[in-house]
């Protein structure tokens, strides 16, 4: 099999450009999650600012990628800075609906009697809600995380780190016996990622839901 | 891979609908949108016209040359959109059937992974595994990718459909396909409208990288700015493909609260 061998003699390369794929699209995850929790915390509570809130991160998610990127261009350059912010944008969305949706789910006869035994609104949310809305919460990360894995192979337009620029490189050798191994690999590198982002996952999921609602 | 828990099937479906049903907007909130998208196209013309326009960029920023690369746009995302609905709906349909319950759940998990693969590698692997290039390729890629959103969505609105009103319509007599056609798609359509929509938004924005197959549309434009070092026409390209995303989105969100089955 020519690929594998293509495989194996890129192996660097291949664990290189993973490291980078997995370490942009993790750094946009975790700001997209901080950020997209407490944007939902903040809104939960009032239509309007629910609303809003879904409003405007649901259409960062339905400006195309590519035209995000350049758009980050002028202002942030080349490199991994537009990258990281454009796929913070993108990962929004799901985790503030989720975290939304999950802590409006949180029985109110709970919250109540955890008002009742003298917890103030602050630990309330800490050690109530946000717990019990945690499984939706994480749900939310993961689908963001699989989004973002894809759009990060067209960070490489903008010098982004990551597979896409095997994708790209494919791409400009149209033609060529090495093209077809180069796209494969670069495509075969994002599933893999995707597949250990969702057995991460999984274990995070079981680690961190609290043991009552398991 | 992870096992698909029942927990991930019942999750996510929830969320979806919540999102989009109960989203009453007043006539100010649909009026927020076109008027943020105008003044950012007036923002933009305002713009390029202060500038002095060298040769290549006055090549690439005139009228015919961006209303002609839009209307490229349009056409790739309305064809793959029919196309996209007209293989998943039905495949949905048959896909939560009853024969298929054992592998419904890995279904589901290996569906939502393939939504992972980048679309550019879609598009890419097309144009150099069999050299197809063009506007039907790029319509391929587009459909391939924006199928499975559409055929997760489907499954997810046709198994929500509580169960004891399908049981009351075979008790009233109905025939299995009466059933499916009077109760479980009518009240599928909500989320099915979701998927509609979402195919739309998936397509409007791959729909930018198929100028790297040679399949025209507003990245045309972008690249050009690209290739030639030019901001200006680079800006004008993300703007107007930004707009359209968005302009096509809210429609959709319009359609999607008119066609929604009263008492729903």
């Amino acid at each position: 099999m020519d690929f594998v061998d293509f495989l194996v003699r890129r192996s660097d390369d291949m664990l290189e450009l993973g490291l980078g794929h997995a370490g942009v699209v993790g750094l946009s995850v975790l700001l997209a999650t901080v950020l997209g929790v407490s944007l939902g915390v903040a809104s939960y509570q009032r239509e309007r600012a629910r609303e809003a809130v879904l409003a405007v991160t649901g259409a960062f998610l339905t400006i195309p990628s590519f035209a995000l990127f350049i758009l980050l261009l002028g202002p942030l350059g080349l490199g991994t800075a537009p990258v990281v912010v454009a796929l913070t944008m993108y990962g929004l969305m799901p985790v503030v609906r989720n975290t939304i949706t999950g802590l409006r789910e949180v029985d109110p006869a709970v919250v109540e009697s955890a008002q009742g035994m003298g917890l103030s609104r602050r630990q309330r949310l800490l050690r109530i809600e946000l717990p019990l809305a945690w499984p939706v919460i994480i749900t939310g990360v993961r689908v963001s995380t699989l989004v973002l894995l894809g759009i990060a192979a067209i960070g490489a337009i903008v010098n982004g780190p990551g597979y896409g620029e095997l994708i790209f490189t494919g791409l400009a050798r149209v033609g060529t016996p090495v093209a077809v191994d180069l796209v494969l690999a670069g495509t075969l590198g994002v599933i893999v990622l995707a597949v250990l982002f969702d057995l991460l996952f999984y274990a995070v999921r079981r680690l961190t839901t609290s043991e009552g609602i398991r | 891979m992870s096992a698909p828990t029942s927990d991930d099937t019942t999750t996510q479906p929830a969320v979806t609908e919540e999102y989009h049903a109960g989203h009453r907007r007043s006539l100010a909130g649909y009026l927020v949108m076109p008027g943020v998208l105008a003044l950012a196209c007036l923002v933009l013309y305002v713009y390029v016209s202060q500038q002095e326009l060298d040769s290549i960029e006055a090549r690439s920023l005139n009228a015919a040359t961006l209303t002609g690369a839009l209307w490229e746009h349009v056409q790739l995302t309305a064809v793959s959109t029919v196309l996209t609905l007209l293989i998943a709906v039905p495949l949905g349909i048959v896909f939560t059937r009853p024969f298929t319950r054992p592998i419904r759940s890995y279904l589901i998990t290996l569906l939502t992974l393939g939504q992972a693969v980048p679309t550019i590698a879609v598009l890419v692997l097309l144009a150099v595994v069999f050299l197809f290039l063009g506007f039907w390729a790029a319509i391929v890629g587009l459909v391939l990718y924006a199928i499975i959103p559409v055929l997760l969505n489907t499954m997810v609105g046709l198994e929500q459909v509580d169960k004891a009103v399908l049981e009351a319509g075979r008790g009233m007599g109905m025939a299995r396909f009466t059933v499916l056609r009077r109760l479980e798609l009518p009240l599928a359509v909500p989320v099915i409208l979701a998927g509609v929509r979402t195919a739309l938004v998936i397509n409007v924005g791959t729909a930018t990288l198929v100028t790297y197959i040679n399949a025209g549309g507003l990245g045309d434009v972008i690249v050009a700015g690209l290739s030639t070092n030019r901001v200006t026409i680079q800006i004008v390209g993300a703007a107007l493909t930004a707009v359209l995303a968005l302009l096509i989105d809210y429609l959709a969100g319009i359609a999607e609260d008119l066609l929604r089955p009263r008492g729903l």
